[in-house]
């Protein structure tokens, strides 16, 4: 029988606990190694790994054809005990793995426990000499490689705020959903820790627990301005990112000129100010996109001044309840004269309280329309 | 005779890379993507109609539009947001089907014309409530069945008042909504409107209607039709009956059919001018509902699967180039037909198109740009390029019908 021999350290955990490393060239994995995939022969469970994700085997597929790539975690596999591990004459835990080569992909001697989609994008990869580091296992009993499964598959996932303040400070290629993020969470930082940003020290992340605003609302308005609002006209559509210094410059404006307008909420727990909280943060980002365009579109000005920002700013102060009073959303436009309403109104008025906004969807939204409406009623008409 | 297209957000990546499968990543979603006005070198449509419930959603609900998106379309308006030439006409409505079975409409009057007036449309649709009934020789309405189409008649009436007093100084013109459940009370909706003072009436809940029953309700409207009332049928696409219906006042209508065939039809979702054709199915493995299913039970190996997903692809590919025999071609997608779906074999549908080659012969933008992958069923990139073809098919038919009845005049 073919046999593939690998230098391999041999680790002892335990009484009759020994797990073995060692490395092999990414395209020979499926050689020596199937996936079990979870299924039910004649009602009985076999198998234990769930489908492959093409989109996530792609992401990592990208990556290993990238410049420089590293995979430091390695593969977990479960060997059969046709695989053998031969001491060398020096150090008993130095040696050799002797690993059996069967075609019949039933049959092989390993199965891959943890590293299915990395596996799956070795296979798929344009590469040929990357090496892959394993810990292996040499077990009869699937019970025991199911049981691996569930441990290596079960850790906790870093926390999301860790991962964005980390962001920034990376270069390499990531997963598309990361790297999507990696620009705005770049925004953030400067606006964090620029010393003439209105946000100076103000947003909470994992480093500055003390900040304010949650980090999460400043990031999603900076996406949403990016999409569809004032730093669209900044991106730069081929990389994702754009003119950074010039997308700070209108967020200090407009926050700016959002802190002396209402300098009773600005810098204030959410508990007791609402302007500081999502449902505050997401109104008037959206605010912030509406009173850029008329001026940098419809008016044509180079820049928008925090001024400018102010000014507008000022029209809409009356409607806003942020840290007291109620927020009356059932509001009516009083109609000129000539067409005022013969038939009955029918819309309810409804005011809601303003500590009563919660961050969710559905509030955010009746409060950004309702700012916008207020808004292009007093300015633009 | 001019046709309005509904959108609901139906618009193409035009980077989308049919070898490799990809969108570019650093696509903003709408705003460098493509419509079909952007895509086609000439018209497929007159104009369009955007409903207030797609853009808003239906209380509390989010539509189909983004917080972010939705505040965008009012900043910049119909035009700019759809980057649509003048010469296009725009019309908005509620999206009645959308709270059809609430109530009362969830809307009022000002927010509606607010709506309309902020986004900048040419015509806006005053708020209704849709009738579900239809009375046949066999089905009468009667009883509570009749007093909710009473009802509801009511309200869209009502409304359509309000609508049409409080539209004074508005930029748009009005359209009122004429319902009913029989030619009369539909007639009697018009006379009303009329009344009211309405030139423009927009014809609504016909949709399940066969077309011998909207001709009946056609006749009926006409008989009391003033000279300068025009007709739009909301939600109608009955080609074959263009002529009637310029007989009858229509002036305009609506339908996303022609696209939603192309999407979803089972058997007849690659048009052409003479004949209708099976697009051939290439599910994805790990997208396709089905499959999904089907791999994650066990019940199918996930790497044969992927194997023959990709090798029909490559060999229709081949095909359309020359390359690969069409016996082969239907070999492989027969093979791989029997994994996600071993009942039906639609093997001669897909025999039929492949020996016809309608791609080859369509002189439309999509059809030249993507060739064969325009009659591939899989994913929104191809499904919806489709839809788009058959908007253009549908287009040029009716042209030819006008150009018929120019012809007799
Ligand atoms: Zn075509």
């Amino acid at each position: 029988m073919n046999t593939i021999s690998l230098p391999a350290l041999k680790i002892e955990q335990g009484p009759g606990r020994a797990l073995f490393s060692f490395a092999i060239k990414g395209k020979d994995i499926q050689s020596i190694a199937s996936i079990s995939r979870v299924k039910r022969h004649e009602d009985e469970l076999v198998g234990y790994q769930r489908p492959e994700v093409s989109n996530h085997i792609n992401e990592i597929k990208k990556y290993l054809e990238s410049e420089n790539p590293m995979i430091p975690n390695a593969l977990v596999i479960a060997f059969n005990s046709t695989v053998k591990f031969v001491p060398s004459e020096h150090n008993k835990n130095f040696g050799t793995l002797v690993i059996p080569i069967v075609e019949d992909e039933e049959n092989k001697p390993g199965l891959i426990v943890d590293g299915q989609q990395r596996a799956a994008a070795m296979r798929e990869a344009d590469i040929d000499a990357f090496q892959m580091p394993v810990s292996a296992f040499i077990t009869d009993d699937s019970q025991e490689q199911r049981e691996q499964f569930i441990l290596v598959n079960s850790t906790k996932p870093l926390p999301k705020g860790l991962i964005y303040e980390l962001l920034p400070y990376t270069e390499t290629k990531l997963a598309s959903s990361l790297q999507k993020r990696r620009f705005p969470a770049r925004i953030l930082d400067e606006l964090n820790h620029r010393k003439n940003s209105p946000f100076y020290q103000l947003i909470q992340t994992a480093t500055n627990p003390a900040g304010v605003v949650k980090d999460n609302s400043i990031l999603k308005l900076i996406e949403a301005s990016l999409n569809e609002g004032a730093l669209y006209f900044y991106r730069d559509a081929a990389t994702g990112t754009g003119d950074i210094d010039a997308m700070i410059d209108v967020l200090c404006n407009y926050w700016s000129a959002v802190s002396k307008t209402f300098p009773e909420a600005w810098n204030k727990k959410p508990k007791e100010s609402r302007l500081m909280h999502g449902a505050g943060m997401t109104a008037l980002g959206h605010l912030m996109d509406t009173i850029f365009e008329r001026y940098y579109v419809d008016m044509g000005q180079d820049t928008v001044t925090e001024e400018n920002f102010q000014s507008d700013l000022e029209r809409i102060k009356p409607y806003c309840k942020w840290t007291s009073g109620f927020w009356d959303f059932g509001r009516v436009e009083d109609l000129a004269d000539d067409v005022k309403p013969k038939v009955k109104f029918d819309r309810q008025a409804e005011n809601v309280k303003w500590n009563e906004l919660q961050n969710v969807s559905k509030d955010l939204q009746k409060l950004t329309n309702y700012i916008l409406a207020r808004y292009r009623e007093e300015v633009w008409n | 005779m001019k046709f309005f297209f509904p959108d609901s957000h139906d618009y193409v990546d035009p980077t989308f890379d049919f070898e490799t499968e990809k969108n570019n990543e650093h696509r903003v979603i709408q705003r460098d993507d493509k419509y079909a006005h952007e895509l086609f070198s000439k018209p497929v449509y007159d104009g369009i109609l955007v409903s207030k419930a797609i853009v808003d959603g239906v209380s509390g609900v989010k539509g189909r539009y983004s917080v972010a998106q939705r505040q965008r379309f009012f900043r910049e308006g119909i035009y700019r947001f759809f980057r649509l030439p003048k010469t296009y006409l725009t019309m908005g409505d509620c999206g009645a089907f959308s709270y059809a079975k609430e109530h009362e409409p969830i809307y009022t009057v000002d927010e509606v014309n607010e709506f309309y007036s902020n986004a900048g449309f040419t015509y806006g649709i005053s708020l209704d409530h849709i009738i579900f009934d239809f009375e046949t020789a066999k089905k009468k309405v009667e009883g509570d069945q009749l007093e909710e189409c009473l009802r509801r008649q009511e309200i869209t009436l009502e409304k359509a008042e309000e609508f049409l007093i409080k539209n004074k100084g508005l930029n748009f013109g009005a359209y009122g909504v004429a319902h009913g459940w029989n030619p009369e009370s539909y007639a009697d909706s018009v006379i009303k409107l009329q009344k009211m003072g309405y030139k423009r009436i927009a014809i609504g809940g016909m949709i399940p209607l066969k077309s011998p029953e909207i001709l009946k309700v056609l006749k009926c409207v006409n008989d009391i039709r003033k000279p300068d009332t025009q007709f739009h049928l909301l939600g109608i696409n009955r080609l074959e009956h263009i002529a009637e219906f310029a007989n009858y006042g229509v002036t305009s209508f609506d339908s996303t059919s022609p696209l939603m065939k192309g999407l979803k039809d089972d058997k007849k979702n690659y048009h052409t001018s003479t004949e209708d054709y099976t697009a051939i199915g290439v599910p994805q493995v790990d997208a396709n509902n089905n499959m999904r299913k089907l791999v994650a039970s066990g019940a199918i190996n996930q790497n044969e699967a992927f194997k023959l997903e990709k090798a029909c692809l490559e060999s229709l590919i081949g095909f359309d180039s020359g390359k690969v025999a069409k016996e082969d071609v239907l070999s492989i997608l027969t093979e791989y037909e029997k994994l996600y779906n071993p009942k039906a074999s639609r093997v001669e549908l897909m025999d039929k198109v492949l020996t016809d080659k309608p791609w080859k012969k369509c002189p439309c933008d999509i059809c030249t740009d993507i060739g064969i992958h325009v009659v591939l069923k899989r994913a929104a990139a191809r499904n919806r390029r489709r839809g788009f073809h058959n908007l253009y098919i549908a287009y040029e038919k009716l042209q030819l019908e006008l150009k018929k009845i120019n012809q007799v005049k």
